[in-house]
């Protein structure tokens, strides 16, 4: 390995600043924007490209878009020619997206009359409802028409100005105009807060030192990557796993991979062939969903602090078979691929991982976000409501410790909401939200327990789920058993009880109550008789 | 006679006034019980008869940190026994599947649930009966709990069953922390976890703060304890033993006021705090203009929520202390590991990891004969021979040491940008008032990175903690969730409930305190909310406040209010620092050598200062390193210190 020729300190020190202006757009998205799911749940990210298109810092933010952000870069900067003052838009899942509600902006930073842009930065934010079929945009739908507006790459601001008619068209499609226009507007801050950091970083180092620090600070990543890849044994690991059904039929749906290290060049190709074909319902996963689950898993490899930058992502390479379940086409309906599939393609990553590194990886998590949707008329002002919240799950048992119990793992790692905050809000009681003891596998280390969340509506509701391992168990690792899988239950006010299937949409009277169980994650290790 | 003790760190610091001046007295702290220093500097004091002896202690603090607290039992509504420990279902470490929190305060079965329900309103749905509350009371003395923590659901809207609870657990003879009585509002998690840092606390600061108030009154006649709160006011040594999770940043509290009262009285009203010490560094914000010090309900101590209000200190991992390696890419990191006292920098004399003290001494910015007054010889040629061999792919020991100074300095930037600029302050608009061992040897540096102007380098740096103890006024904070339309009729009554309560405590304490009302506000639907003084328009300056923090207001909203609180100050005698007149002065007489500094990679011949030989008025230009018993001030070319009335140093940085 070649040493670096810019020296170790300047690169620390780059690294370091160059991160901390993807932060503070972070910070000021969470501080401007309007709705509860950034400034709350924290759903967004803010990240810093080079003129190129390649990711040089990305904030701590959502894994799942570790990876798709840049391809929504790649796209927006492939169609447009943003111009100073430009700022571009998109929300496209077949352009680099993950979902239609993650919106993404594109700003190009120009610097001393330069021709091209020296850096792009793009924030990206979930917002509460961009139209479609369902209130949330998160509904069971058949295809991507059926799930709100689809923004392909354009300008929303030209030369500085924003370009209204291009708002309010957008304006004009969703439930939620004055909120949206809020949180679009802190989007347009971020991007700017972004753009004014990195001209203050370039008159403090000038233009050759950033390029010339740019490229170190990608191939110091590929480094930090390439050493772990040579640590890998040589040869081919597969694995698979499958999906309880899409909604709509209740076939399951197999996700296959496999992964190939070569130690002797420190590099690793993935491969999803053998994934199902696409399917009907709305979990099908777009590439870019596919991509950041497989960056995901092997920036996790690294140590907490290292760059995820693309020079992370140059010794790997993806293929994702064409209208496969994992690389879907339009007009295949995507939304919960973002929160369910996602959450699969880590786990059956891991799997495969485990048979080549077993004392590195966790065994199956939860795989699954519970999301769950509480609509109906609020008995107590005569008002529409509409309520969406993830619940969290067991984390898969590791080599070293018992997984975590009631805790959000992998792609996500959004907040909850307070009971006492909930039951002021909605027409709510909550009965319970307490562990599920015994639900993690068991094994030498056993699998983290889920939760079990149970609500009652005080007036007739409309409840919606979209939920995975209701029928197929999180696997256990090295002879650890499988984890407990989930319930979804409705209680009736006469006491009986009815399962709900993974993925529905029923009605519920006043008085009845939704129990969810959680999924446990599965073991690692043979049981011994002691911690039995 | 008022005396402040502090006794967090190596040395208990005690400041009191003689003839209306400060003196300062360092002893060495006694870890295994900080009451006998306490005693042992107001016995050389010789305070004479009715001393007020105020208090910052660590013992709270170091008993959350090292979770060496009792053995607490919880107790809230059946069914949510775990939201204690659940949390808000996230993880703190994104991308580290190894990564495990620290253990829970209370573990599974030492959690119980009640059959029992009070809803929003405050209606009681089921209220615990009697033979409940038996078969409780039995399980918790078989389960060996040392105090109890009881946090029902929705216990702040009415109270009467966490009341009918906490009676019962009363009989058990063991302290009982009630919600409703801690904090009333709403959110059960933090509340619950405030509630249970408090039980935690309860046996052993109440014994503590019980022994040193019985020795103290025992041995001084008419002696009284207080003791200093997170909030940044003071408390009795009563009350604090009954909420000691009100006392948990004491120390770091009194840092913050100090360090605000002195730029206070030298003319400088918008501060931005920086104390730097061996393993970690605090920085804080303080605008007079907007009342002085900022409190937070949002602090997270080792883990643990902690809702009451606390000064609103951010905490990063590097200090003197941080650890310099290269990681497997090649690039340099420090910190967060520390090399701690076990086994110290190098030059210390037994680590071998370099360390920030340690590239400070290599570049001359520490002198090896006057750090602790001499006290400690640092070894240089130890730290050169070790630091040639660590190195790496660097050239030049110099370059190595200057780059880890660098990157240490990059934390504390990033550090400062989150309390400033991530918060709407511009950091050109304050003044960088630096404190703790290793502060004054970074501050400059820090200033020219930030756009900062000017630092100042306070009188007394060594005991500012303890001066802004014996500053501090009393207070108490009191607050209730309401959740309910902004209307003054309604919010009048509970104003009044908890006035009447702050009046009557005030009074206990012999003193008299002045209400002050605000109000948490949002618009509806939203999830945080803005504290705002009560007012008749305090709806408009709700919309204001909202658009100066978030960027944006919409009046026509419906707003609602979350919670009511009330502060009682009773104002503490205020104290003058000493003040003299500058005269025309170079602090040619207080040159005591003349040593190389490395500054931009350049060795410059610098003149040491002592500290305690200038004079008020001595001005002069660096490159200049001051060097005084506790700390070490450098001024870098193109910087010039000025030593003004009050004996601050104010560095105006170019």
């Amino acid at each position: 390995m070649a040493i670096s020729k810019v020296d170790p300190i300047e690169l620390a020190v780059f690294k370091s600043t160059i991160h901390s202006v993807a932060e503070e757009m972070g910070a000021t998205l969470r501080r401007t924007s309007f709705s509860p799911n950034i400034k709350e749940r924290r759903d967004y990210s803010c990240a810093v490209f080079d003129g190129k298109g390649n990711a040089i810092a990305m904030g701590d933010h959502m894994p799942v878009h570790l990876g798709s952000m840049p391809m929504s870069v790649r796209t927006a900067v492939d169609a447009l020619t943003l111009a100073p003052g430009d700022i571009a838009i998109l929300n496209d899942p077949y352009g680099g997206g993950t979902h239609l509600p993650d919106i993404t902006m594109v700003l190009p930073v120009y610097v001393d009359h330069e021709k091209s842009p020296l850096f792009y930065v793009a924030s990206r934010a979930h917002h509460a409802d961009v139209g479609g079929m369902y209130a949330g945009s998160m509904g069971p739908c058949r295809e991507i028409y059926q799930e709100g507006i689809r923004i392909p790459p354009v300008k929303i601001a030209h030369g500085g100005e924003i370009d209204r008619g291009i708002l309010a068209m957008i304006l004009s499609n969703v439930r939620t105009p004055v909120e949206r226009e809020g949180d679009l507007t802190s989007q347009i801050g971020s991007c700017r807060v972004g753009e004014n950091r990195l001209r203050e970083l370039v008159a403090k180092y000038g233009r050759k030192k950033i390029a010339g620090l740019i490229d170190e600070l990608l191939a110091y990543s590929e480094r930090l990557m390439r050493a772990e890849l040579r640590k890998m044994p040589a040869g081919e690991f597969r694995a698979e796993d499958v999906m309880d059904n899409d909604g709509v039929t209740d076939k399951p749906i197999r996700i296959a991979v496999s992964i190939r290290f070569d130690p002797s060049t420190a590099s690793a190709a993935i491969d999803f062939r053998g994934t199902d074909p696409q399917v009907a319902g709305s979990i099908n996963a777009v590439y870019s969903i596919t991509y950041s689950a497989c960056y995901y898993v092997f920036r996790c490899l690294l140590a907490e602090d290292a760059p995820a930058t693309a020079g992370l992502m140059r010794p790997i390479t993806l293929h994702a078979p064409e209208k496969s379940f994992v690389n879907a086409r339009p007009p295949a309906a995507v939304a919960g691929g973002n929160v369910e599939t996602s959450q699969r393609i880590v786990d059956v990553l891991l799997r495969a991982l485990a048979k080549a590194a077993p004392h590195r990886v966790p065994a199956a998590s939860s795989g699954t976000m519970n999301n769950l949707t509480i609509g109906g008329i609020d008995p107590r002002n005569g008002e529409p409501f509409a309520y969406y919240e993830t619940i969290a799950g067991g984390m898969g048992a590791r080599p070293t410790a018992d997984g975590l119990s009631g805790v959000h793992t992998h792609m996500t790692n959004s907040l909850n909401t307070p009971v006492e905050a909930l039951e002021y809000a909605y027409p709510f009681r909550v009965r319970r939200y307490s562990y599920r003891p015994g639900s993690g596998g068991d094994g030498k280390y056993r699998g983290g327990d889920g939760l079990v969340r149970e609500i009652e509506v005080l007036g007739d509701a409309q409840v919606t789920l979209l939920a995975e391992r209701r029928k197929f168990n999180p696997y256990g690792l090295s002879g650890g058993e499988p984890g407990t899988t989930g319930r979804s239950i409705v209680v009736h006010s006469d006491g009986t009880q009815e399962t709900l299937p993974a993925k529905c949409s029923v009605a519920m009277a006043k008085g009845d109550s939704i129990r969810i169980e959680t999924p446990g994650g599965g073991g690692w290790g043979k049981p011994t008789k002691a911690n039995k | 006679m008022r005396i402040a003790i502090d006794t967090g760190g190596t040395f208990t610091d005690c400041v009191y006034l003689q003839d209306g001046v400060p003196k300062v007295l360092k002893l060495f702290s006694t870890p295994a019980n900080p009451a006998n220093a306490v005693v042992e500097g107001l016995r050389r004091i010789q305070p004479g008869v009715n001393p007020e002896v105020r208090h910052g202690t660590t013992v709270g603090t170091n008993a959350v940190l090292e979770r060496k607290g009792a053995r607490v039992a919880f107790v809230t509504t059946e069914g949510f026994e775990d939201t204690v420990v659940i949390g808000r279902q996230a993880r703190a470490n994104l991308y580290d599947w190894f990564a495990t929190p620290p253990p829970p305060m209370v573990p599974a079965g030492l959690r119980f649930g009640v059959h029992e329900r009070t809803c929003a309103e405050g209606n009681i749905l089921q209220a615990p009966s009697d033979s409940e509350l038996e078969r409780l009371c039995a399980a918790i003395q078989a389960s060996g709990a040392e105090a109890v923590a009881v946090s029902l659901l929705f216990a702040f809207a009415n109270p009467a069953n966490e009341r009918m609870v906490a009676e019962a657990l009363d009989r058990l003879g063991i302290p009982v922390s009630r919600s409703h009585v801690i904090l009333p509002e709403f959110r059960e998690y933090e509340r619950a976890t405030t509630v249970v840092v408090n039980a935690y606390l309860s046996p052993k600061m109440g014994h503590y703060i019980r022994n040193l108030e019985d020795t103290v009154q025992k041995e001084f006649k008419g002696g009284q304890v207080k003791v200093m709160q997170s909030s940044g006011g003071i408390v009795s040594a009563r009350l604090a033993a009954a909420e000691p999770v009100r006392t948990v940043l004491s120390g770091p509290a009194g840092g913050v006021m100090g360090a605000y009262h002195v730029a206070r009285l030298a003319g400088f009203d918008r501060i931005i705090g920086f104390d730097m010490g061996g393993t970690s560094t605090d920085v804080s914000l303080v605008d007079a203009s907007e009342g002085g010090p900022h409190t937070t309900n949002e602090s997270i101590v080792s883990g643990m929520p902690i809702s009451v209000p606390m000064l609103d200190i951010h905490t990063v991992g590097a200090g003197g202390g941080s650890l310099a390696r290269f990681d497997s890419g090649g690039a340099l990191t420090v910190g967060p590991e520390s090399a701690g006292s076990d086994p110290g920098p190098i030059c210390y004399g037994r680590g071998t990891q370099p360390t920030v003290t340690d590239a400070n001494l290599l570049l001359g910015r520490l002198d090896p004969d006057m750090f602790l007054g001499g006290a400690v010889r640092l070894d240089e040629k130890r730290t050169r021979t070790l630091m040639e061999q660590t190195k790496g792919p660097v050239k030049h020991v110099e370059e190595f040491a200057a780059g880890i100074l660098r990157l240490a300095e990059t934390t504390m930037e990033k550090a400062i940008r989150v309390i400033s600029v991530e918060r709407g302050y511009d950091p050109r608009d304050f003044t960088l008032v630096c404190f703790g061992g290793a502060g004054p040897l970074h501050a400059c540096a820090l200033a020219r990175a930030l756009h900062i102007p000017r630092v100042l380098v306070p009188c007394m740096p060594g005991a500012l903690s303890a001066l802004g103890i014996l500053m501090a006024d009393t207070v108490r904070d009191y607050s209730r969730t309401v959740m309910q339309p902004p209307e003054v009729k309604l919010l009048e009554e509970h104003f009044a409930a908890l006035e009447k309560r702050g009046h009557a405590e005030m009074k206990a304490e012999g003193l008299r305190g002045v209400a002050s009302r605000s109000i948490d506000v949002r618009y509806v639907g939203q999830g945080y909310e803005l504290n705002i003084p009560f007012s008749p328009k305090m709806l408009a300056d709700f919309h204001r406040a909202h658009r100066q923090r978030y960027g944006y207001a919409d009046e026509q909203r419906t707003v609602e209010i979350v919670n009511v609180r009330v502060r009682m100050v009773a104002a503490a005698e205020p104290v003058s620092l000493p003040k003299g007149k500058p005269r025309n002065g170079d602090g040619r007489q207080a040159v005591v050598k003349k040593r190389r500094v490395v500054f931009d990679g350049t060795a410059r011949p610098t003149p040491v200062y002592d500290r305690h030989l200038l004079r008020r008025g001595d001005t002069f230009r660096g490159p200049a390193v001051i060097a005084e018993y506790s700390a070490t001030t450098v001024v870098p070319p193109g910087c010039s210190a000025r030593v003004d009335a009050y004996e601050n140093i104010v560095i105006e940085v170019n």
